[in-house]
């Protein structure tokens, strides 16, 4: 997620090429079994269909123009890029909130908020989406709690559809955007919001001016990467979805796995990446003017 | 009157006490200084001024007005950081603008206080700038006209001069002062720094470990420093232990020390017989090779003078001075400046001469 | 929005807020304790209320030889992920952080995209790519691969940033003092590390652990790690013992982030 900043660069320069076996394990793997492997999503994409092998001899641009006049994937990828979309949105409201509390926290309880953030992070997706089938299947925890509260009498349908997919995404996601947020605002110096206070702004507009503003770069990292992960996701829909909360990872999925149509699943999954470069883009572009004046 | 008294505040942390019984009157338009070591409770202490701190008890009020319990932005204060704590993401003109949004103040006026602010911290023409294009300095007179353009009842300063370079600093220190006087603001002004506070302030108060030392004007607190603690913080000085032998005057005392009775002025009130330390500023003393000049001998002490004799025994050159230290026949060692033109050299025997009033009785 | 500890009594809006905070924990933390609790709960289903504590649903995961096989099969695949990356991901950042000089940057950038793109499309990319090399995913050797990759990052991250916070001067001490290359790195600069090193191992081996996509597409037939085998189970099956495994996985990671937080903290991770 972030980075770490240049180690400070060296001047014994002179011994870099004897060092160069150090690296080249890591290139290696990373180019031999990363870069590469990524062409070959695109040149799969072009193969033609065959029946009887995985691919076909020549080359087609078929499973593009069939993806992109199909009714049904457009409806599968619009739904992807709402239930991304909402995730983004409610992983933010209910992210900045803690990130907040968090970097202002001098309490000895802070390293086990931090872990109660952390944690769900590190829990396997699989163990995670599981414990929200627990909780929002027709006999779970949610409408047992409903029920026994006396607000319904019949279960809630809150998964098997977008609803139960959304709830769990926020929920899996929302260490992504908290982290960020973080670090944005534990560098932003407590003197700013001070020296607000003493000009005579009270402590909502002190927020809204100043401590907002200069938490845009924490916000735009952390809503790109819930964006992302939440189009991209294929656990929780897999598992929570059903047909009605179907995605485009579950699509491509089932294109290669049970249909064994590589070369159009292949498209399917180079749309969905083109379709989040561009959000992001279009988003970057968005987020640019609001950035315009930070350092 | 005073614009701002501090009456009795007292802050804890769990079982530490940040703050005893600090009480503080401020006269307006006076320009009052801060002094200690970190950890005295001198930013706390601008802090519950400011609102960022509630004192456990006490009072603060602005004029009449109890504040308290105000909220930082209820207070009408200025006030400028370390840090400068300019906003990053506004121009000059709009850190400036910022305090008279939230006043309400229309736009034209908005544009001429800016401007004035601006060029009595001779900025002008820097509105469109934004603070990380600025200087330390220019960035140090930003925050100082963000803070008085919205012509507060009282202008804190925290520490603002002690990320600028040593240059920078002593023409600050000038620069502020005046400013300060040109506008009358009732102003106070934490530091650690201090010949800054004996330059800048109206009055300084000594802090140390949470208490106050000493509440003065700079003479009074480097003349008649209240204890020895003090006398060490401000400037050099030196000490030579004794007993109270007689009362001369309501301020003036003759003390017998292991190297003589000598006549000096210090508090009134001091019981004959009390252990004290007597307090002499290095420049004050007048230093001459022994049996130049006027006659001498040890412990002869008149009225008005004191002659001590001595050994040197360490010499520094310091360019304007030599600085040397000179050991006396009880032992104690004593600072003194001399001339640059009239050398003296280790092992040569000294009288050491210093006016009455030139001494200090410390009370232990 | 919050006054923090400044002393300054806290309003009905403070209240609200640390009210909103604290629900949002709960949030956070409420589906893993739900499933530990019900993997020790006596009762059939997976549901309120609770009927008393039983180990019976370990009992029956350590019986089950599929759940015993799998979760061998995931220690074996991330301890070797670990292992590799530990030692390539140390030495890549160490060249980075020393001696890269022109192309740092894209070196840097390629040593961390793993993590910047989405595992579902490095799964597909491999899946697509083994096929074409002719290694296919008959062998442990594709889905072992993938997890190397996918976890390389931790490893490199967590060196690099220890390097970063490493003060250089120490080194240079040592080479001053008479130490040659190896003995200023094995003395000084490893011990200094470390912490980096071990973090960025747990980091891997955990991740590793959960991976599923990956394991999805590139496992060999037959070969089950433990979020497949538990993804599998849940297919058919909708019961406790499906809650002793993700508690399993879960006691797992706490001991991850214990360690972390005991030996170099928690504060100190990089992904």
């Amino acid at each position: 997620m972030s980075a770490t900043e240049a180690a400070p660069r060296l001047e014994s320069r002179g011994n870099s090429r004897s060092a160069t076996w150090m690296v080249v394990p890591a290139l290696v793997l990373l180019i031999g079994f990363f870069a590469l492997p990524y062409l070959t999503i695109i040149t799969m994409s072009l193969r033609e269909a065959s029946t009887r092998a995985v691919y076909g001899d020549g080359f087609t641009l078929a499973h593009y123009t069939t993806a992109l006049g199909d009714f049904y994937i457009w409806g599968i990828l619009g739904r992807t890029l709402l239930i991304g979309a909402t995730v983004t949105v409610i992983s933010l409201l209910l992210g900045y909130p803690v990130a907040y509390h968090l970097a202002k926290s001098r309490s000895r309880w802070t390293s086990l908020l931090y872990i109660f953030v952390l944690s769900p992070l590190l829990v396997g997706l699989v163990v995670r989406t599981f414990a929200w089938m627990i909780i929002l299947s027709n006999n779970g925890v949610a409408n047992q709690a409903l029920k026994a509260a006396g607000l319904i009498d019949f279960p809630l349908q809150l998964m098997n559809n977008w609803l139960g997919v959304t709830i769990a995404l926020t929920h899996v996601f929302l260490p992504f955007i908290i982290l960020p947020l973080l670090g944005n605002l534990q560098a932003i110096s407590p003197d700013l919001a001070m020296a607000s206070r003493s000009l005579g702004a009270s402590r909502m507009r002190t927020f809204w001016k100043v401590t907002l503003p200069l938490s845009m770069p924490g916000i735009q990292a952390g809503t790109i990467l819930v964006f992302v992960l939440s189009i991209s996701a294929y656990v929780t829909p897999a598992m929570l979805g059903g047909t009605g909360g179907r995605t485009m990872s579950v699509l491509v999925v089932q294109y290669l796995v049970d249909n064994f149509r590589w070369p159009a699943g292949a498209a399917l999954a180079i749309i969905m990446a083109a379709v989040a470069v561009i959000f992001v883009g279009l988003y970057l572009r968005l987020t640019a003017r609001a950035m315009r004046r930070l350092p | 009157m005073t614009a701002l008294t501090i009456d009795r505040i007292n802050k804890r942390y769990g079982n530490l006490h940040i703050l005893k019984d600090i009480s503080i009157p401020i006269a307006q338009g006076e320009f009052v200084s801060l002094l200690g070591p970190s950890g005295c409770g001198k930013t706390t202490t601008l802090r519950c001024i400011a609102g960022f701190e509630r004192p456990d008890d006490g009072r603060i009020l602005f004029g009449n007005r109890d504040v308290t319990r105000a909220l930082p932005e209820q207070r009408d204060i200025g006030m400028v950081f370390q840090s400068y704590a300019l906003f990053p993401h506004m121009t000059v003109a709009e850190n400036l603008s910022f305090g008279l949004e939230v006043r309400k103040v229309s736009v034209p006026d908005r544009q001429r206080r800016i401007a004035d602010v601006l060029a009595m911290v001779r900025l002008e023409g820097y509105d469109k700038r934004y603070p990380r294009e600025l200087s330390g300095g220019q960035q140090q007179r930003v925050a100082l006209a963000r803070a008085l353009v919205i012509e507060p009842s009282v202008l804190l300063l925290d520490e603002p001069l002690a990320n600028l370079d040593a240059t920078l600093r002593d023409e600050m220190r000038f620069f502020i002062r005046d400013l300060q006087q040109r506008v009358g603001i009732t102003s106070i002004y934490v530091t650690h720094d201090q010949a800054e506070a004996m330059v800048m302030s109206d009055k300084i108060v000594v802090m140390s470990a949470g208490a106050i030392s000493q509440f003065g004007s700079p003479r009074e607190i480097y003349e008649r420093p209240a204890s020895q603690s003090v006398a060490g913080f401000i400037g050099r000085s030196n000490t030579i232990s004794g007993r109270i032998a007689e009362a001369l005057g309501p301020d003036s005392y003759k003390v017998d020390t292991p190297c003589g009775s000598i006549g000096t002025t210090g508090p009134a009130g001091l019981a004959k017989g009390a252990e004290v330390k007597i307090m002499i500023r290095p420049e004050n003393i007048d230093t001459r090779r022994e049996g130049a000049g006027r006659p001498t001998s040890e412990g002869k002490a008149g009225a008005d003078e004191n002659v001590l004799a001595g050994s040197v025994v360490n010499s520094v050159y310091q360019g304007s001075a030599n600085q040397l230290a000179v050991k006396l026949a009880s032992g104690d060692r004593v600072i003194v400046d001399v001339s640059g033109r009239n050398p003296l050299d280790i092992g040569e025997q000294v009288a050491l001469r210093f006016a009455a009033r030139d001494s200090w009785v410390l009370a232990s | 929005m919050t006054s923090s500890s400044s002393g300054v009594e806290k309003t009905i809006w403070d209240r609200m807020f640390t009210a909103l905070v604290a629900a949002i924990y709960i949030f956070l933390m409420f589906p893993i304790v739900l499933v530990v609790l019900l993997s020790f709960n006596s009762g059939e289903f997976l549901a309120f209320p609770l009927e008393g504590f039983s180990l019976r649903w370990f009992e029956a995961l350590f019986s089950n030889k599929r759940f015993l096989d799998a979760t061998l099969y995931s220690i074996q695949i991330a301890a070797t992920s670990t292992i590799v990356n530990g030692v390539i991901g140390t030495l890549a950042a160490i060249y980075v952080a020393r001696h890269a000089t022109a192309f740092r940057d894209y070196i840097r950038l390629i040593m961390t995209a793993p993590l910047l793109v989405p595992e579902i499309l490095t799964a597909i990319a491999l899946l697509f790519y083994f096929y074409e090399i002719r290694i296919g995913t008959d062998y442990s050797i594709g889905i072992q691969i993938g997890h190397i990759v996918v976890t390389f990052p931790y490893v490199f991250l967590n060196v690099s940033s220890a390097l970063f916070n490493f003060d250089r001067s120490q080194e240079e001490a040592a080479r001053s003092l008479g130490a040659g290359g190896w003995m200023t790195f094995r003395r000084v600069t490893l011990p200094a590390i470390k912490p980096g090193i071990i973090t960025g191992c747990l980091f891997a081996f955990v991740i590793s652990f959960d991976i599923f996509n990956i394991s999805l597409l590139l496992k060999s037939l037959g070969k089950n790690t433990l979020p497949l085998e538990l993804f599998d189970y849940l297919r058919f099956n909708f019961d406790p013992t499906a809650a002793a495994i993700a508690s399993l996985s879960i006691f797992m990671t706490f001991a991850a982030i214990l360690i972390i937080d005991r030996t170099v903290g928690l504060r100190s991770l990089r992904f």
